[in-house]
């Protein structure tokens, strides 16, 4: 049960008030309101920070558990900082426990009217329920999807593949999209790669906001392209050809699996 | 469920009789299941009347070819049959419809067994045949033995890995091995360390792997839900072939300084394969959201995969297993009957000229119309 797992949270982090913030099948995500080492640190949210759990699997046989925990670990620290080196939009690592599987990082985003957190995927949803649909097609909401595509385009400029790309998994601090969750994460400079990537994300808005999804998706390819064309020096206009050629074949081929949610 | 599953029994019976003939591999099965009128519930489950299987059985060392396969079908099939009939205190003029595994599976001696099930059909008079997809054979056999509602279904064996689960009418795939199958995986591990194919290679590695205790380090190759295991099997073979081949390499254990044993490498060859399976399993749960687990196929009978899915399962809010024994698991006739019948009773047949099979039928290629949830 989820108990156990607190508490052995809570073991690791003596005299540390988490709280639950969600459950995936490989980790836990806690909301803590203590930071690790420092007083004032120079985030932006003082008050709030997560910590995101790996728990030992007690169906693995040790050796095996130990090694995945310790270089799943590691890889997303490593690509988070990366992020955080180039840019592009995401929380920054303030400590991490390699061998307990533990990942101390900045809380990202605000709450919305409703209570819930922002991410892309609660605020469409809010705007979808509570107004009308000129406002859910506005152009801030606009702007934030172009933004969103942007964001995904510097990624994949830079070679790197989030691999799980969803609404949920993309956090709006002031309408300025950051990108979360990099435990599928990846490194390829491949086209196919890449347009999966994207084709992922086309799936998921596809389901969860299926009835404005088709201006969404538009909008996001949109600032894909437009981050691209600014790096055309850097060949990104070709990559940009290339990756969009390739997301019509996969499109085509529809990815074997045509998953729910 | 709403589905009317009632309108094409036989007036005045009270009853659907359905025979399943499965040889889509190495073993031969042939089922007799009824189904009383009405929806299938708790109070009204369906009765195994027969399950006779027969395995071709190859010596040490070797697989089965699909030519050698599908005479061993057409030697017995007729034996199996009349057995089966026996068993069941039928006759086959009292069946409703014939079953037979159309896909996936080997190309001959899935041929020689849908020879069988047309010669059968006309020569009882006309009765209506129905091509049955394998994989949906196995979780609807699954479902029924066990109860399970609404699982996700991990479907292993010797030519199929998967992760599927049900939605809006079709089995989906969320998660399946990239290169060769589980089951094929150990096979060919039991070939280089020529451990017997009787009663299953599989089976007899799970012993060896019981007494083993030392874990190699080998590659884990999880990639988001699917998995590959190519590697991790040529990994090991060589490894194998080293220590129990003219080189006679001795290898021993990093902490202990021990020599390890094949028996070791049967055993970390499991751990490592099936933590990824339940792996991929735990993440398609999270996925849709559920909390139950269906294992099916040949593969489905170790214990050591069903306790490893247990603790994981454990760690889910009312999470709960489902498993069945290897009457079940291991191929056979009775669910072909079972999920062919529960297509004949919402009008799904094939005429003779459709009944040609296929080496390749995806899980989610199939209408499930008898489910509406």
């Amino acid at each position: 049960m989820t108990d156990r797992l607190v508490s052995q949270i809570q073991n690791h982090l003596p005299n540390i008030p988490v709280q639950v913030v969600s459950q995936g099948a490989e980790a836990l995500v806690f909301q803590t309101s203590v930071h690790p080492y420092i007083d004032k640190p120079y985030l932006k949210n003082q008050g709030k920070y997560i910590i995101k759990y790996r728990p030992s699997k007690p169906y693995r046989h040790p050796t095996i558990d130990a090694s995945i925990t310790k270089n799943r670990t590691i890889g997303e620290v490593k690509f988070m900082n990366k992020l955080t080196k180039l840019g592009i939009n995401a929380p920054s690592v303030i400590s991490a426990d390699y061998n307990r599987g533990i990942i101390w990082m900045e809380f990202l985003g605000t709450e919305l009217t409703n209570g819930d957190i922002s991410s892309l995927k609660n605020w469409l949803w809010y705007l979808e329920k509570n107004e009308s649909k000129e406002k859910c097609l506005n152009d801030q909401v606009q702007s934030v999807c172009r933004k969103v595509g942007k964001l995904i385009g510097k990624l994949h400029l830079n070679d790197m593949i989030h691999g799980d790309l969803t609404s949920s998994n993309i956090i709006l601090e002031d309408f300025e999209p950051a990108l979360i969750d990099f435990g599928l994460s990846s490194y390829s400079g491949l086209s196919e790669d890449k347009a999966v990537d994207l084709y992922v994300l086309e799936r998921a808005i596809l389901s969860t906001h299926s009835v404005f999804s088709d201006h969404y998706n538009q909008w996001l390819l949109e600032g894909y392209e437009e981050i691209h064309k600014e790096f055309s020096k850097q060949g990104g206009t070709k990559k940009y050809v290339e990756t969009y050629r390739k997301l019509e074949d996969v499109r085509l081929r529809g990815r074997k699996r045509s998953m729910l949610g | 469920m709403t589905v009317d599953l009632d309108k094409y029994a036989k007036p005045g019976k009270d009853h659907y009789i359905a025979l399943g003939l499965e040889g889509s591999a190495n073993k031969l099965g042939v089922g007799v299941i009824r189904h009383n009128l009405g929806q299938l519930s708790s109070n009204n489950r369906a009765q195994v009347l027969s399950n006779v299987r027969d395995t071709y059985i190859t010596p040490p060392g070797e697989g089965f070819l699909p030519r050698d396969t599908a005479r061993h079908h057409r030697n017995w099939v007729v034996r199996i049959i009349k057995r089966a009939l026996i068993d069941a205190k039928i006759k086959g003029t009292d069946i409703d419809c014939i079953c037979f595994t159309q896909g996936p599976g080997m190309g001959a001696p899935l041929q020689s067994v849908v020879i069988a099930a047309r010669t059968l059909a006309q020569l009882w008079g006309d009765i209506p045949l129905v091509g049955v997809n394998h994989c949906i054979g196995h979780i609807e056999m699954g479902r029924e033995i066990t109860g399970a509602d609404n699982p996700v279904v991990l479907y292993v064996s010797g030519g199929n890995t998967q992760v599927i689960a049900y939605s809006k009418q079709r089995y989906r795939i969320f998660g399946e091995t990239l290169d060769i199958a589980i089951g094929n995986c150990l096979d060919r591990f039991a070939r280089t360390l020529k451990i017997p194919n009787e009663p299953a290679p599989g089976y007899n590695i799970e012993q060896m792997a019981k007494k083993g205790k030392h874990l190699i380090n080998l590659p884990y190759t999880v990639k988001g839900m699917d998995l590959s295991m190519s590697g991790i099997l040529g990994y090991i073979d060589q490894l194998a072939k080293e220590m129990f081949g003219k080189q006679a390499k001795k290898v021993v254990d990093e902490t202990t300084g021990e020599p390890i044993t094949a028996e070791d490498l049967c055993f970390s060859l499991q751990e490592i394969l099936f933590s990824m399976l339940v792996e991929i399993t735990e993440r398609a749960l999270a996925h849709v959201n559920s909390n139950q687990v269906l294992i099916v196929g040949g593969v489905g009978s170790n214990e050591r995969l069903q306790e490893m899915m247990k603790l994981m399962i454990q760690d889910r809010k009312n999470g709960q297993i489902y498993a069945t024994d290897e009457r079940f698991c291991i191929d056979n006739g009775i669910m072909i009957a079972h999920a062919g019948l529960l297509s004949y009773r919402t009008g799904q047949t094939n005429d003779i000229k459709d009944t040609v099979c296929t080496q390749r039928f995806r899980t989610d290629e199939v209408f499930i119309k008898w489910r509406d949830d």
